[in-house]
């Protein structure tokens, strides 16, 4: 499964001089806890609920300062066309939580590790399943062939 | 995912209780109506790029143009 295809929300994007007070409003309105940052169509950071509370309210930074001041950048990506264990391998070794999606080089999605905990326990359950139901209801006993 | 202008995006709600969200696409940046679209957040105002994932439906409009 290709990275872009275990997206389950879909992408914001502001531009860098906009403010933390409207990136807040957009998180609300949108319903997504990131949103990537454009500088046109280039992908210059990514900035989160968390950076609007960590960067700047617990900063006493003033509403109105711009979201390329509490962004994170450079930003982690992964390619849209990359299959899910390229996903885990750069979640093993960066410490994020998201993962911004890049389609020829632009900006298609935020992959998030909810995403691949979701997919991952769906995959688990469909193996527990004939499991559970062999415990519960027991062995099915297949007649042993007749031999002469 | 295709859409016009005047269009609506409907974003399904992602947990049980959450409702649903909506914006009007403003203008159509990719080809053929595909994303990524300016859309305006509600009566907030807003404006952002949107790249719509599978929570995401387009309500389409008729564009007749002009009542006469």
């Amino acid at each position: 499964m290709r990275a872009i295809e275990l997206i389950r929300r879909s992408g914001v994007a502001v531009a860098p001089d906009r403010t933390m007070r409207d990136a807040a409003e957009i998180m609300e309105r949108s319903g997504v806890g990131a949103l990537a940052v454009l500088d046109g169509d280039h992908l210059v950071g990514i900035v989160t609920d968390r950076d609007l509370v960590r960067r700047g309210l617990a900063r006493g930074l003033d509403p109105d300062v711009r979201v390329d001041a509490l962004m994170s950048s450079p930003v982690v990506t992964i390619d849209a066309a990359a299959d899910v264990h390229s996903a885990f391998a750069i979640f093993r070794t960066n410490a994020v939580r998201r993962l911004v999606v890049t389609e020829r080089g632009r900006f298609a999605g935020v992959l998030a590790i909810d995403d691949l905990l979701i997919n991952l326990s769906a995959d688990l359950a469909d193996l527990v399943r004939p499991v559970t139901a062999e415990t519960i209801i027991g062995h099915r006993d297949t007649p042993v062939p007749a031999t002469t | 995912m295709q859409a016009s202008k005047g269009d609506r995006i409907i974003i399904r709600g992602h947990r049980v209780g959450e409702h649903d969200r909506d914006c009007e696409v403003l203008d159509v940046q990719g080809k053929d109506g595909g994303p990524p679209y300016v859309v305006r957040w509600g009566d907030s105002g807003h404006e952002t790029l949107f790249f719509p994932g599978s929570d995401a439906i387009v309500q389409h409009f008729e564009h007749t143009g002009d009542r006469s």
